[in-house]
């Protein structure tokens, strides 16, 4: 580590990057203007904007001050965060190259060097991105370490193990057996075992040692963190709902990306403090909430907007998902006392390595504490997972609760998977149901 | 002294094509045809125009190759070859420094990568959607209400583009139909469509990587539109032929007479 | 050799009131199923147009998955004690709580996790531990196990592997008087054959003394499943002999190298799932499977690759572009077929099968 590289990164820190967001903020002072259908926004975006392109920013005086970690976005972080590695979550990036609707750009990259075009759109952009060096966020650190676990999916594996051959550098992969039933004690033995087999070779890369405290500590702040998302979530059943989902899926990204961080910590308070303002005051997301709505799977993030502006105008509102509530569900499982055992139940059983089973309870559940009259389902070509099975808890779901639903065919981030014309008909057709079962 | 003739016959999708050449490799005749519903049918009518130009009947052809996706159907042929191999011969004959030949047929399109002496390398095809191919404009076409003339003599490659980013055709369509429905000028829809095109073949062509000279063969060839996009988005002046949707049967016409030659010297005829 | 039709097997053997579980792809404890009296009868490709299925699954969803589904939907007399879904893809994975949890088969679901990764000691515990809660869940509905029927079927897996392996190398050395097409048929017969009549049939299997007469064009064929026989009767018909496969359905399953004979039972099984060759569905290193194919291809003399790639298998489509980039910077040709299972063979694959044996042709006669 030189002393130079660390003094530039230090000074970047306390004083580059606040000049930079400043000078960004100023640019961008005028603002968009808000379509009448929208409550006002939400103050905290500004600062959700500034910690996001601070942390993109501020990577690019890592190397040689911290070693870089890139990370699934389900993967147990707490424990890089003990050997304090900087970290970089391709997911989110992919998320933010499709939200900048030079997706199909970053999969071409990919495709063109062999990457077939069936395979998961955020591994192709991020594949695109490491084969090109090119990214809308400026400049990415190169890795020293891949980290990843199929908790998520076993795709991260493959696209993981692309990149570890590329680079050529070490891969931790930590296995989460799917649940089937429920988490056997071999399967919690055979996850805590893995994260302490971790430790040396964690070591190695970082070149730091690790002590119990420290890592307590990242497992605390995590836990209060992944507490206050949730009830931040929580805070959303209140009539009219403060947020839309829509914003919920940026407010994410610190939660997947920073967890364990004090960054991640302290600013989920100030949204929890503005999210509980607004409920007090009855402040809506959008201007006239009549109908609520209940959000299946990834976001479609180069048709965010168009999604949330056409459902605002119909008074619709999404006021929960599964996709924002995974960050919140299980980590009531977590423990300092019992990290290993603790951190196996909270990553082991997330939603989407839950069987289907657990989906439709969860889902039903967030269905009725939401007070939800309606449910659009995002089949994504990109995510197995989430997407297997969609069919039938539809079916299930609306035969259940007797509650409208409509699925649309799409993508994460390839806005080359988009039918204007169906997904306008079918969108059409859902409110009209939607109209005609509350009100008919 | 005996005269040797050769002739290629290519029964493709959408046309049948018949190319005959002497010994010296000299090209007598060249003829192309609509492939109706019979590609047999279409082999035979367009072998025997073909021979009409020259002055010589069938038994004065001494071997004839039959290649393209009906290659099985032409009874008269004396050896059959893939329309990739006679593509990679035809086109190395008409411009010796070919590296790389582009293909845009009807059905597929395809990258194929010879030597200097002709002879394949590697090939690459598009995948099962028929995006990237003749049929694909053809569809478009119709959509657009424009005849294919119409829709290849348009090469304004400095013009707005109207976004088509699908790589399917089913959803392409769709995107033509949305942008009909929001009044947008067809010239945009047509340049966006030969930008998809181009994207689509400018993939494969990266995919295999380019060597040497590019010559381009098929129909589409006479889309200017298409060729002039495609040589901007490949940075290099591409070898257009004459004829470009004869050249699979003039290769075959060649593989005929070096499969002759090879035959007399092993002494098996 | 007279291989049994499947599903006429299958039936008669329904009808002789045997146990029949319906498995799916890939890797199982099959030697814990046969000590339970339970015949695991294989779910890959089966016959018929996907129809209900499309009710059920996305269009871009795998057929492999699609497929079984259909037939799972049929409710099939042959299969009478459940179906096993063993933890192969995420697509699978999904598919077995699908079916155990929202559609509901009127027989019980089990399933069973493959570790993932890079093995270690932890993992190789993990397998002994969920070898042994596969036993404790079977014992449940069944009876206690027998450890004599467990190293029973134990040396009867040993015994069909060593003649596997011992026919796999015929084959690479050209010690193997069969077409593409009945050596596919001899393979994909363990998936429905009782193992005692497999392993009669790999008895009468004739390994020549002398190689064969030479082949005219030698391929390696790697991806989940051989080639359709329709695809597979069109290479014999050129005269191309697929020498060597790095297949899901064939070599994958069979140990590296030959094993000892089993003593203990959990030992043999937690240790043949380790020796097993490296593949895509267990996230394994690329490094050691590249390696892996290159030893086949050198050893089987094999002049080209050709891959039969699933339509939208992941694990398969993410390796793929490493091995076809290594492969073609050792100037080793490369085809890729991509199938959909369809029982016909398109005028596109034809003329992509055709060109490249004639590039083969082409570089052996230059």
């Amino acid at each position: 580590m030189s002393i130079r590289a660390e003094l530039k990164y230090k000074i970047m820190k306390d004083y580059g990057a606040p000049a930079v967001m400043a000078f960004q903020d100023f640019k961008r002072r005028k603002p968009r203007p808000v379509p009448e259908a929208f409550g006002p926004p939400l103050e905290t975006n500004k600062r959700l904007k500034e910690i996001l392109s601070r942390h993109y920013f501020l990577s690019r005086y890592v190397p040689g001050v911290k070693k870089v970690a890139w990370v699934t976005s389900g993967a147990p972080v707490e424990l890089l965060r003990a050997f304090d590695f900087y970290t970089i979550y391709p997911e989110n990036h992919s998320a933010l190259v499709g939200a900048k609707k030079q997706g199909a750009d970053y999969c071409g990259i990919a495709e063109r060097s062999g990457f077939s075009q069936d395979l998961c759109s955020y591994a192709r952009i991020d594949l695109g991105h490491m084969l090109s060096g090119k990214t809308p966020a400026g400049k990415l650190p190169k890795p020293d370490l891949l980290f990843c676990s199929n908790n998520i999916c076993q795709t991260v594996l493959y696209w993981y193990k692309a990149i570890a051959h590329e680079l050529n550098i070490p891969l931790i992969h930590f296995d989460a057996p799917f649940v089937t039933t429920e988490q056997t004690e071999a399967d919690i033995n055979y996850m805590a075992q893995q994260l302490q087999d971790m430790i040396p070779i964690l070591e190695r890369v970082s070149g730091r040692v690790f002590y119990q405290n420290i890592f307590e500590d990242i497992l605390k702040r995590s836990m209060e963190t992944s507490k206050t998302w949730g009830a931040i979530l929580d805070a959303m059943k209140a009539q009219p709902a403060p947020m839309t989902i829509f914003d919920a899926f940026g407010h994410l990204a610190p939660i997947v990306s920073l967890r364990g961080l004090p960054v991640a910590q302290d600013y989920y308070h100030i949204l929890m403090e503005e999210v509980d303002a607004r409920v007090s005051m009855g402040i809506g997301a959008i201007s006239d909430e009549r109908y609520r709505l209940i959000w299946d799977n990834i976001a479609i993030w180069y048709k965010v907007r168009f999604l949330a502006t056409f459902f605002a105008e119909r008074k619709m509102n999404f006021v929960t998902a599964t996709y924002t509530n995974a960050w919140a569900e299980t980590t009531g499982y977590l423990d300092v006392k019992d990290p290993w055992i603790s951190m196996a139940k909270t990553y082991g059983q997330i939603i989407l390595n839950n069987n289907l089973k657990h989906r439709l309870d969860l889902m039903k559940k967030m269905i009725k504490t939401y007070s939800v009259d309606g449910m659009v389902m995002h089949s994504t070509r990109s995510c197995k997972p989430y997407s297997v099975g969609q069919f039938d808890l539809r079916k299930a779901i609306t035969a259940d609760l007797d509650l409208p639903a409509v699925i649309l065919d799409a993508d994460i981030a390839d806005e080359r998977v988009w039918s204007e014309q169906q997904i306008h008909t079918r969108l059409e057709a859902f409110c009209e149901t939607l109209e005609g079962s509350k009100f008919g | 002294m005996a005269e040797f003739y050769f002739a290629g016959v290519d029964v493709g999708s959408l046309s049948t094509d018949v190319s005959i050449i002497d010994d010296s490799g000299k090209v007598l005749s060249e003829i192309v045809i609509p492939t109706s519903v019979n590609g047999s049918e279409a082999a035979e009518a367009a072998f025997d125009s073909a021979l009409k130009l020259t002055n010589l009947s069938r038994d004065g052809i001494t071997a004839i190759t039959a290649t393209g996706y009906g290659r099985a159907s032409v009874a008269f042929a004396t050896g059959k070859t893939t329309e990739i191999s006679c593509h990679g011969v035809g086109a190395h004959q008409l411009f010796p420094k070919t590296g790389t030949v582009i293909d845009i047929g009807g059905q597929d399109s395809k990258v194929i990568q010879i030597d200097s002496r002709g002879r394949m390398l590697d090939f690459t095809m598009n995948d099962k959607c028929a995006a990237g191919t003749g049929r694909f404009l053809e569809v478009m076409a119709n959509r657009l209400e424009l005849d294919l003339d119409e829709l290849s003599s348009s090469k304004n490659i400095q013009g707005e583009s109207a976004p088509i980013s699908s790589t399917c055709t089913v959803f392409a369509e769709s995107e033509v139909i949305s942008l009909l429905a929001k009044n947008t000028p067809r010239e945009e829809i047509v340049h966006g469509l030969q930008r998809s095109i181009v994207n689509r073949i400018w993939s494969m062509v990266t995919s295999i990587g380019i060597e040497g000279e590019v010559t381009l063969t098929g129909g589409v060839a006479h889309n200017k539109g298409l060729v002039a996009l495609l040589e901007e988005k490949l940075g290099l002046t591409l070898n257009i032929p004459e004829n470009p949707q004869t050249v699979g049967a003039l290769g075959g016409a060649h593989i005929a007479r070096r499969a002759y030659h090879i035959s007399l010297e092993s002494g098996t005829n | 050799m007279m291989i049994p039709d499947r599903s006429e097997y299958l039936k008669g053997l329904a009808q002789t009131g045997q146990k029949i579980m319906g498995v799916l792809p890939a890797l199982y404890p099959r030697e814990l199923l046969w000590a339970f009296d339970i015949h695991a009868a294989e779910i890959w490709d089966p016959p018929g147009e996907i129809l209900h299925a499309n009710a059920h699954l996305q269009t871009t969803i795998c057929p492999i998955v699609k497929k079984s589904l259909e037939f799972i939907l049929k409710d099939p007399d042959i299969i009478n004690a459940g179906y096993l879904f063993p933890h192969t893809c995420d697509s699978l994975q999904n598919l077995g709580t699908q079916v155990k949890d929202l559609i509901g088969v009127s027989l019980p679901v089990y399933t069973f996790y493959n570790p993932k990764g890079s093995f270690n000691n932890t993992t190789i515990k993990y397998y002994r531990d969920i070898l042994q809660n596969f036993q404790l869940t079977l014992e449940t509905i069944y009876r206690p196990l027998d450890p004599e029927k467990l190293l029973t079927a134990c040396e009867l897996s040993h015994k069909i592997d060593s003649h596997l392996l011992a026919i796999h190398q015929a084959r690479m050395t050209n010690h193997l008087s069969l077409s593409n097409e009945e050596y596919f048929k001899l393979m994909r017969a363990q998936e429905y054959l009782l193992p005692a009549d497999y392993l009669n049939l790999l008895e009468q299997v004739d390994i020549l003394d002398q190689p064969g007469e030479s082949l005219k064009t030698r391929l390696m064929v790697s991806g989940i499943l051989p080639p359709t026989s329709k695809i597979l009767e069109f290479l014999d018909e050129l005269g191309v002999s697929i020498v060597a496969d790095d297949l899901l359905a064939g070599s994958r399953r069979i140990p590296k190298f030959s094993m000892d004979a089993p003593s203990s039972p959990i030992d043999y099984l937690t240790d043949r799932f380790f020796v097993l060759p490296p593949c895509s569905t267990r996230g394994g290193d690329l490094d050691e499977r590249m390696h892996h194919i290159s030893t086949r291809m050198k050893d089987s003399r094999a002049q080209g690759m050709l891959f039969d790639m699933v339509k939208f298998c992941e694990p398969e489509l993410f390796d793929h572009r490493l091995l076809v980039k290594t492969l073609r910077e050792k100037s080793i040709p490369v085809l890729t077929l991509e199938t959909e299972l369809e029982h016909h063979i398109s005028g596109q694959d034809k003329t992509r099968i055709e060109a490249f044996t004639e590039l083969l042709f082409d570089m052996v006669s230059t």
